[in-house]
């Protein structure tokens, strides 16, 4: 017989624990009161904040047997060095929460960085060397779950409903009828403003522009009187960061790329040369050519220039995420002499509004996370369906999806924000709340494989021709229209 | 004395083994280059041979690579016809082009400047390799704060000099973006021409400048009778591996402006990346990158025969 190592003692010990934890477990159980997304706002995000309480292991005990002995690989873009430290204890306290309930399931993770993720898993992909489960940025799950590569995989299948997530995150896993993932983590950004330039321009530095059209003034207000740069625009080729922040002022205007804004989108009408689409170029045509009250530089700039500036106090509103806060506070702590002083006076005057409505709606591009299983033909070694859905409930669950969104989102499942750590979030981060309420403002993108080219070259292109004068903003609009068209019909 | 002619001396010549004789022959010799082959056929003959081969087919986003339908040359008709790929092809000729002969023709003035002996020459020679071995990412992010077009470093120079009220728009302009864009390229590239004609320098024979000088050649005679003639070798393989670096391209324009504004600064290797890794369209992409190949291929052949011109009749 072999001699018992301390870790599988330690295991065995931590198995009896949990199987005791699991046998009183449902005294612990608080009754939970289902969540109502129409009644959505700062306010009600904070009284269900703490309102009731999850058994997880006992929960996903139902979904895959605590005994169950088998192995996972995992593949994910977890916290980085340069991400608070919060985000790397969070991290590792799920793993070793994991093995404590799951003692026999070997987990192999990779923390991949998220620029390599995806072309690391294509290529994976082509060698059947995959992971048994991988979680990808929204839009990324659709092109391999077009491809075949994914199980179907929806939120019943490790014990939640589809309606303990967002309708929108549900949207994002589902292509041609099926479910390919659930979702772990969404966000929404904010619209993010200096109240001290908003108040030395005569503006009202505690309300954030109502509208888009509120932007543009806005903006050419504080570049007339002020001489710095209004609004951050951000226009780059070839960069996500492009139409997360034009597609809000877009949807707002009435336009679309496709028909991703619509209830049950088809994803067969063209949009971008919608009267609404136009407007929207118009409008930021008017900040960069007439009113020239945006950063020249915004046709080369991603969001990242736009930090800079904003510490310096020469910007005065840009679109970010809700870790924005937590950015510039560290950008001040870095600074010294005259520009800490600067510096601390922007993040004093820093406020978050919720994103600019238009004649149409209120919209802001719905973000987050999702979590997909890989076919057993493409997996290296082949799946251990049990070994990943037990990953997955876990990941998934109230708790785990809520403590591993701690800085930069929020949790996928919406009994998330009834724990006690959305409570805890809540006190301690900083205009979270502001945040969290646009999510019911949340559009996914389109939910098709084509939809990275149409968000991240067509859109960007089309804004750099109308922006540059190469083409008029009717042009550029009609131009990326056919482009779209053209990629939809095969050509 | 008298020899006799034997029947071996009058057989006819042997006819030459042929190709599987001679392996067979010098088969040792054969299995020592046999590793170095085969990593050479799998790391650059397999590669060639699976972008032709892709650039047949038509490889959607939402297809697996295996699912994939041949198209013949469907996408080599696709570029042909597209306005893009002669904007692009525009593009890059002008890049390859100005890059080429400037950092040539500065890096020969800085050679010819380096060889006389003055103080301070090793620390000049090493100032002027700075740009050659700093990392072109690095020095490409560097460059991008120079230009910007707010904050930049020659925007404020230039407003605080009185020479413009506003700062220079440098890479978000569609007419100023490439030139600017070509400047760095230069920057970056001069140093190893420098570093190829000063080696070139050294074989120019000292006897003949100074007998040149004697017979009363004034200094330009001299350097356009003597020196380039010298140096007309390594001039052609530096140009040569400029046009090939230059052709190919890419840390530059993609860091700095991700080809635009509206395509501007677009040139092939960065259109060829945007369609492979932005568009996720293989096929079109191998087409693109057998079209460069062979453009490629047929400038180096040309180029070679002109190196070369002259050698066989020096050699008979």
């Amino acid at each position: 017989m072999k001699k018992k190592t301390n870790m599988q003692i330690a295991a065995k010990v931590v198995t009896l624990s949990v199987s005791a934890a699991l046998a009183m477990a449902p005294v612990a159980v608080l009754a939970q009161e289902a969540i109502d997304l129409s009644k959505w706002s700062p306010a009600y995000v904070k009284a269900i904040a703490g309102t009731a309480k999850f058994d997880t292991v006992g929960d996903c005990n139902k979904v895959v047997s605590t005994d169950h002995a088998g192995r996972v690989t995992y593949w994910y873009t977890g916290p980085a060095d340069s991400d608070p430290e919060i985000s790397r204890k969070v991290d590792a306290e799920f793993w070793l929460a994991f093995k404590a309930a799951y003692p026999n399931i070997a987990v192999d993770a990779q923390n991949i960085v998220y620029n390599d993720l995806l072309d690391k898993f294509r290529v994976a992909l082509l060698g059947n060397a995959g992971p048994m489960v991988v979680r990808l940025q929204i839009l990324g799950g659709v092109e391999f779950g077009a491809k075949g590569y994914l199980q179907e995989l929806k939120p019943e299948d490790v014990g939640y409903t589809s309606a303990d997530f967002w309708p929108g995150a549900m949207k994002s896993v589902t292509y041609g009828g099926a479910t390919y993932g659930i979702p772990t983590n969404n966000e929404t950004m904010a619209f993010i403003y200096n109240a001290k330039i908003f108040a030395d321009a005569g503006l009202d530095p505690e309300t954030a522009p109502a509208t888009w059209d509120d932007v543009v003034v806005a903006s050419k207000t504080i570049h007339d009187k002020l001489g710095i740069a209004g609004y951050g625009m951000v226009a780059k080729q070839n960069a996500g960061n492009t139409p997360f922040r034009f597609m809000p002022q877009l949807w707002a205007y009435g336009g679309s790329a496709l028909d991703e804004n619509a209830a049950a989108p088809t994803y067969k009408t063209i949009g971008l040369n919608s009267p609404g689409s136009k407007a929207a170029l118009q409008a930021s045509y008017d900040m960069y050519v007439r009113d020239q009250s945006v950063p020249v530089s915004a046709l080369t700039n991603t969001q990242g220039e736009n930090q800079a500036p904003f510490i310096a106090g020469q910007l005065a509103m840009m679109i970010a995420h809700p870790s924005e806060y937590a950015k510039m506070v560290d950008l001040a702590s870095k600074a010294t002499g005259a520009d800490k002083a600067v510096a601390d006076e922007v993040v004093a005057n820093m406020r978050y509004g919720l994103m600019p409505s238009g004649p149409d709606r209120r919209a802001v591009v719905f973000g987050g996370s999702n979590i997909h299983l890989v076919k057993g033909e493409y997996v290296d070694g082949g799946q251990d369906d049990m070994a990943a859905r037990a990953l997955i409930c876990m990941w998934t669950s109230p708790e785990w999806s809520t403590k591993l969104a701690w800085v930069g989102s929020n949790p996928g499942n919406l009994k998330g924000f009834q724990t006690e750590w959305m409570k805890e979030r809540l006190d301690t981060i900083k205009f979270l709340d502001v945040t969290t309420s646009m999510l019911p403002n949340g559009i996914p993108f389109p939910v098709i494989p084509e939809a990275p080219e149409i968000m991240n070259i067509i859109i960007p292109d089309m804004l750099q021709n109308a922006l540059t004068g190469k083409m008029t903003v009717d042009e550029a609009a009609e131009d990326a229209a056919k482009k779209v068209e053209a990629l939809l019909s095969g050509l | 004395m008298t020899r006799s002619i034997g029947p071996a001396t009058l057989a006819p010549p042997r006819k030459s083994p042929g190709v599987v004789r001679q392996i067979v022959n010098q088969r040792a010799d054969y299995l020592y280059v046999l590793p170095a082959l085969i990593v050479m056929l799998v790391v650059i003959a397999y590669p060639i041979w699976f972008t032709i081969d892709m650039s047949f087919y038509k490889t959607p986003a939402s297809l697996q690579l295996r699912d994939r339908s041949f198209v013949g040359l469907k996408n080599y008709a696709t570029i042909l016809s597209a306005p893009a790929f002669w904007a692009v092809t525009w593009n890059t000729m002008i890049w390859t082009l100005a890059s080429t002969c400037f950092a040539f023709l500065i890096g020969l003035g800085a050679a010819l400047a380096l060889h006389r002996e003055f103080a301070g020459r090793g620390v000049m020679r090493a100032l002027l390799l700075i740009p050659y071995v700093v990392s072109a990412v690095a020095a490409s992010y560097v460059w991008k704060w120079l230009y910007h077009s707010d904050f930049g470093v020659f925007g404020a120079l230039s407003v605080q000099l009185g020479f413009t009220d506003k700062p220079i728009n440098f890479l978000d302009n569609l007419y100023t973006v490439l030139p600017s864009l070509i400047v760095v390229n230069i920057w970056r590239e001069f140093s190893f021409a420098m570093i190829m004609l000063m080696a070139g320098l050294q074989t120019v024979p000292e006897q003949l400048l100074r007998a040149a000088q004697v017979d009363g050649a004034n200094a330009w005679q001299r350097f356009w009778h003597i020196t380039m003639p010298h140096l007309k070798g390594v001039s052609m393989v530096t140009i040569l591996l400029l046009m090939v670096a230059n052709f190919n391209s890419f840390v530059v324009p993609w860091i700095m402006t991700g080809g635009g504004p509206a395509g501007a600064s677009d040139i092939w290797i960065t259109h060829i990346y945007q369609i492979a890794f932005g568009r996720q369209n293989w096929g079109l992409a191998s087409a693109y990158s057998v079209i460069l190949f062979v453009v490629m291929m047929a400038l180096g052949y040309f180029y070679v025969k002109a190196l070369t011109r002259g050698d066989e009749g020096r050699a008979g």
